[in-house]
């Protein structure tokens, strides 16, 4: 294939997947209730990742999943299309896990991030593949704990920045768009944000 | 471009975020500077490491979030009561009405209790109608029996056993009842048991007989007497 035709094939995808989301959107603000847990389906994953990521724990990452999915359900008529409804969706977990952070930093509990809770948890949900040596699969799974523990010692602002980016793979414009920040705010943010992960990465990494 | 230059512009460097010169001036820096591109290569392995962090199980997110909007439909408590009433539940109803008739019971319940008895007792009611058909106690027509409150009463005079009843042979016998009257007569007798000739004449003696009569708190009254006369025959043997 060309490169006009890839671009075309993409636009023709976009736009199915812009088409069969509005379907669902509709059918959701008419009370379809299938068509709400088709749209929870599609989106859950992606919501208790951001959470967990976020927050650090996985138990409260679910509760809070619930909390978006009933604000996107109390304020789905309100949703105008003119963002994606995965950038909508993101855009409320960000928001919800900041207001947390905050109850919690109220209650000083932000002191008491469960890091001890989440390597286990972590632990048993990582899968080395199949390909790599037993050694090889141990560090990594080291370093991605790491790794995790270092994001929850960075600034929320910073941890959100960085999670839709290098975890979710968002891009910078859609970053922008969820956070309600102009793109060159959130590059200088990113870039601050990998040089804090590796400013606390370092006496670890840097050895490497 | 000094190695802080460099480091700054890592993030746009690893993004694809940099002009064809940049690019080219940052890769020569890179290849001359260890420090730096040891420093990128840490870098570019943490956020490789972020990148291939594990996905969390979203748990059964799903049948929660549809519990709670279902929770939340229905409105909560109180407010499935007050709401209006075409939006009732179908039973609602039927739940209230059984409600309000076993609430009724129980104050029927709590009301009776404590209360004294207001119905009518059959032995009581056979009582009391007779209690109004008959004379005063203590009357000649309803007499009382001598007992502790009421005194035996005492003889005045006494009527003789008439021949009738002594003059025939064998043995005999006659109970009686006497009704001895607040002045003292004999005003009635009745015949219990024994011969009714021979009562005849016995009550005809005994109606002459006169008493002192019983008396009740220092007042007169009728008593009943019961009196049994006795005939023994008696033979002198031969010797």
């Amino acid at each position: 294939l060309g490169t006009a035709e890839i671009a075309v094939s993409r636009a023709e995808t976009v736009s199915e997947v812009a088409a069969l989301e509005s379907s669902l959107v509709e059918r959701c603000r008419k009370g379809d209730a299938p068509a709400f847990a088709r749209l929870v389906a599609l989106h859950e994953r992606m919501v208790v990742n951001l959470a967990v990521r976020l927050l650090g724990d996985r138990e409260d990452a679910r509760d809070l999943a619930q909390d978006v999915f009933l604000q996107v359900y109390r304020t789905l008529s309100r949703f105008e299309g003119r963002s994606s409804l995965k950038t909508w969706i993101y855009r409320i977990t960000v928001n919800q896990c900041r207001n947390r952070q905050r109850w919690w930093r109220r209650r000083r509990r932000d002191q008491a991030v469960p890091l001890d809770q989440l390597k286990p948890s972590e632990e048993s949900q990582l899968r080395a593949p199949s390909s790599t040596a037993p050694f090889e699969g141990v560090a990594r799974r080291e370093l991605a704990e790491r790794v995790q523990r270092a994001l929850l010692r960075l600034s929320f602002e910073h941890r959100s920045i960085l999670v839709l980016r290098e975890v979710e793979g968002l891009t910078c414009d859609e970053i922008a768009v969820t956070l309600g920040l102009p793109e060159g705010t959130v590059k200088s943010r990113l870039a601050r944000a990998r040089a804090g992960l590796r400013q606390v990465l370092l006496p670890e990494v840097g050895a490497a | 471009m000094n190695c802080a230059i460099v480091r700054s512009r890592f993030s746009a460097f690893i993004d694809g975020d940099v002009g064809a010169e940049e690019r080219r001036a940052l890769g020569a820096h890179l290849r001359g500077c260890a420090v730096c591109a040891t420093e990128l290569s840490a870098l570019e392995t943490a956020l490789s490491a972020l990148h291939e962090l594990p996905h969390a199980d979203a748990g059964n997110v799903a049948a929660a979030v549809r519990d709670r909007i279902e929770l939340e439909r229905r409105g909560p408590g109180l407010q499935l009561l007050f709401r209006p009433a075409w939006k009732a539940r179908p039973l609602l109803g039927q739940s209230l009405v059984q409600g309000a008739l076993v609430f009724t019971m129980m104050l029927s319940v709590v009301f009776s209790l404590g209360r004294p008895w207001r119905g009518v007792d059959p032995v009581d009611a056979t009582l009391s109608r007779w209690e109004t058909r008959l004379p005063p106690s203590g009357t000649e027509g309803n007499p009382l029996f001598p007992s502790a409150g009421v005194s035996v009463p005492q003889v005045r005079a006494r009527g003789q056993a008439p021949e009738p009843f002594l003059s025939p042979e064998g043995e005999g016998s006659v109970f009686l009842e006497t009704v001895v009257a607040r002045d003292g007569s004999v005003s009635a007798v009745t015949l219990i048991e024994g011969d009714l000739q021979e009562a005849r004449a016995l009550a005809d003696a005994l109606r002459l007989e006169r008493f002192e009569p019983s008396r009740v708190g220092g007042r007169p009254v009728a008593v009943s007497l019961y009196r049994l006369f006795s005939r023994t025959e008696v033979r002198a043997g031969r010797s």
